[in-house]
């Protein structure tokens, strides 16, 4: 079996497809992962991948021309997963894909695109959490700044949503996992941005700053509670603890 | 009572205003569906955003809080009446300005919903809350999600206004018929109440009507499959909502028959009709509450039945096209021989069973007459409605899952609207059986007594009243224990109930 790796990035993971498509050794015969495996094992081959323009944008005309931009936006979508075998199961839908055409996705009864939906599924899940509980900190007058700690690489997933919330402010919104961020600067487009290690510190102390609202937000948390209703269960099931972390009003 | 001078800290004040509001059980940010725009704030999302759940498992989707407490009214079973003496505030325009615009730029709320008590006169409140709400939408450029409650006894003029500044407006119905609002708001009538309501029936209507739209409101897709429902005269009918729509014979309480006669005399009215508001707001150029209007019914705090509540609340649905209608379980707050004791445990459950039955009525094509009647003019507490319809109608069971209509189907308990819709679309392809109807959320520890599949119950069930109900309130009895006693166990959520994401309204 050859193994091929590459970075957590689209246009990386484009290019892996790429090489392992053409390797031509059989579908059977091969893997594809973003991360490096536990424990190497003596029988299979590791391929270090690394982003090429040319095999990526290939890649990406094959799926959009002869499958369609429908499936594309949804493998993109997919490939934010940190699933190990996330990437492999986008390939087996691609080969799917490039047999059956753009009705691959009803195809539910395979077993590679079951698994996809429910990488596809839990990557929305969570996208869906974070449109809920991100928490917004101001750090200098009209700067908003937010840190998360998702399982999959989802901070792309939610520049959407907030530019369309608030596009005439400045934001941020930082994955303190994966150092991934989404930029948006005030009336402009937001941006996808990973950090660099430097940047990545001296952003991580914003929640340390002082901001006003944050002190009223947890007034009015506490106060909107009935007390003769009190069911601290019920608020562990909707809301449950790991998720509270940068949650200001827990904390 | 305190007299509290003007310059009480912002955060002491949001504390009292927000205490003050939190008994208003609405706080869901759905049914508005707009998106945002360069130079404004906020956009809506049909589903609604739930932002965080408070202490008591409530979601919190909105700045929830009272203009002010102060009130010239006096409802016995309000914390804000004239009467008690208690910490007072009022919040200046600006000042809720800011706080539902700095909430909402930290992702901590979808907007705002404001109340009032009544200060001066109804007309006087109702112009200073839209004045709030007018300086949001301009100054401010808010353009996230709005809720107002209008007060009782304004204007139409005042009323409209609200409607073209907000996404939904309510007025709350409070109680149930004319008499216990007499004993309990002496200050509010049928009329006063009932009249705002109509107009804003009205309002949302011919602005639906003027975009295009069908005048009622949209309903859950499943009513467009089920053959008679609360809605579907309105539905057929497809125009105005007038005197077809009267809830007839069910009960001959006084507020049903004012909200007929409301219907009525909104009927004799003609086409589309626009009640003059403020022409700074009609420049505006927004919807007239779009994600329509609500109320809410106190429950417990006056002698009605649950039959006296359901049908007021089928003949609000039928009648004035409300989105919702939201049941409260009366906290006693007060010390007062008009109402029960302060010892009085909070009804939960029984407010579980009207949400329930309202469910019912929404979703699932049940009208009121078929599960209350005068001579069982209470749900039961055992078992939930649905249950309790099926074991009063077992001649009607089994059904096969293989044949049976969507008429049929959306009865069985256990089974819910997106079952339906699943097994519907797999009876296409083949047979159902068991398993599959386990994948598809079928509850079948409810359903195995009601349901065959190819002409097989799934164990040996004789199909016998007693029996079923014994077992059915063995699933039940442990949930109905959580509902009444949260504090010491888990609350079952309702929407997981019924198989329906939060936040659907
Ligand atoms: S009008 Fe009645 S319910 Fe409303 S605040 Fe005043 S006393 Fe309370």
């Amino acid at each position: 079996m050859r193994v091929f790796i590459c970075e957590h990035n689209w246009e990386a993971m484009l290019s892996c497809i790429y090489d392992a498509w053409s390797s031509k050794l059989g579908h059977q015969n091969i893997r594809l992962c973003t991360s490096a495996p536990e424990q190497y094992s003596l029988l299979d081959e590791y391929v270090t991948v690394s982003f090429d323009r040319g095999k990526a944008e290939s890649v990406m005309d094959a799926v959009n021309l002869k499958i369609s931009p429908q499936v594309y936006s949804e493998i993109a979508y997919a490939a934010m997963s940190s699933e190990e075998d996330a990437l492999d199961t986008i390939y087996r839908v691609l080969i799917l894909g490039f047999a059956y055409g753009p009705n691959v996705l009803k195809m539910v009864s395979y077993k590679d695109v079951a698994r996809f939906f429910e990488i596809r599924r839990s990557v929305g899940n969570e996208a869906h959490h974070f449109i809920e509980f991100v928490r917004f900190h101001e750090i200098r007058k009209s700067l908003y700044v937010a840190h998360i700690e998702p399982k999959n690489h989802i901070v792309g997933a939610l520049g959407a949503h907030f530019n369309d919330r608030m596009p005439s402010e400045n934001w941020m919104i930082i994955d303190d996992v994966h150092k991934e961020s989404i930029v948006q600067p005030k009336d402009e487009d937001f941006y996808f941005k990973k950090l660099s290690d430097d940047e990545f510190t001296r952003l991580l102390c914003t929640e340390e700053e002082n901001d006003e609202y944050t002190d009223l937000w947890k007034v009015f948390f506490d106060s909107i509670a009935i007390s003769e209703r009190f069911n601290p269960k019920l608020q562990r099931n909707l809301f449950p603890i790991w998720k509270r972390k940068h949650a200001v009003e827990f904390k | 009572m305190y007299e509290i001078s003007q310059d009480l800290s912002l955060d002491k004040k949001l504390e009292i205003l927000s205490d003050a509001a939190k008994y208003d059980v609405a706080c869901t940010s759905s049914g508005s569906d707009r998106r945002g725009q360069k130079g404004m704030l906020g956009n809506s999302c049909a589903a609604g955003i739930c932002h965080s759940f408070a202490a008591d498992g409530r979601c919190i989707s909105l700045l929830k809080i009272l203009m002010t407490n102060h009130c010239v009214y006096d409802c016995k079973y309000c914390k804000n009446r004239r009467s008690n003496d208690i910490e007072r505030a009022t919040f200046t325009p600006r000042e809720i300005c800011t706080l539902t615009t700095e909430f909402y730029k930290r992702n901590y709320i979808e907007g705002l919903f404001l109340s009032s008590g009544v200060i001066e006169s109804p007309d006087y409140t109702m112009e200073k809350m839209c004045e709030t709400l007018r300086l949001l939408r301009t100054e401010y450029r808010f353009n996230g999600y709005i809720h107002i409650k209008a007060i009782p006894g304004a204007s139409s003029e005042l009323i409209n206004s609200a409607g073209l500044l907000a996404d939904r407006i309510s007025i709350n119905m409070e109680l149930p018929t004319e008499e216990s609002l007499s004993v309990l708001a002496p200050n509010k009538s049928v009329k006063s109440i009932i009249t705002p309501m109509s107009a804003i029936t009205e309002g949302i209507a011919s602005h639906r009507l003027a975009i295009g739209k069908d005048a009622r409101m949209e309903r859950a897709v499943i009513n467009d499959r089920l053959s008679d429902t609360i809605f579907s005269d309105g539905r057929r009918q497809n125009g105005r909502i007038g005197a077809d729509n009267r809830t007839e014979g069910i009960k001959d309480g006084k507020i049903i028959e004012s909200i007929n006669s409301a219907i009525l005399s909104n009927n004799v009215k003609s086409g589309g009709i626009f009640l003059p508001a403020d022409p700074k707001d009609t420049s505006l150029k927004r919807p007239f509450a779009p994600a329509g209007q609500s109320t809410q019914m106190i429950i417990g705090a006056s002698g009605e039945s649950d039959f006296d509540i359901m049908s007021t609340a089928q003949t609000l649905y039928k009648g004035l096209d409300l989105k919702r209608v939201f049941y409260s379980a009366y906290i006693p707050i007060n010390d007062d021989s008009a109402l029960p004791s302060l010892e009085t445990p909070v009804p939960l459950l029984r407010e579980h069973r009207l949400y329930q039955a309202d469910f019912l009525l929404r979703y699932y094509g049940f009208k009121v007459g078929e599960l209350l009647s005068e001579e069982k003019p209470n749900f039961e507490v055992g078992v939930d409605p649905k249950c309790d319809w099926a074991l009063r109608h077992l001649e009607d069971f089994p059904v096969e899952i293989n044949k049976a209509s969507y008429d049929t189907l959306i009865r069985v308990p256990g089974i819910g609207p997106t079952s339906v819709k699943r097994i519907m679309s797999a009876r296409r392809y083949g047979h159902v059986n068991f398993a599959m109807l386990k994948k598809m959320g079928v509850v079948l520890k409810r359903a195995q007594f009601f349901i065959t599949c190819d002409g097989r119950m799934m164990g040996n069930i004789p199909i016998e009243e007693k029996f079923i109900l014994n077992r059915l309130t063995d699933v039940d009895r442990k949930t109905a224990y959580d509902i009444q006693n949260p504090d010491n166990s888990v609350q079952m959520n309702l929407f997981n109930d019924f198989g329906l994401s939060a936040g659907t309204a």
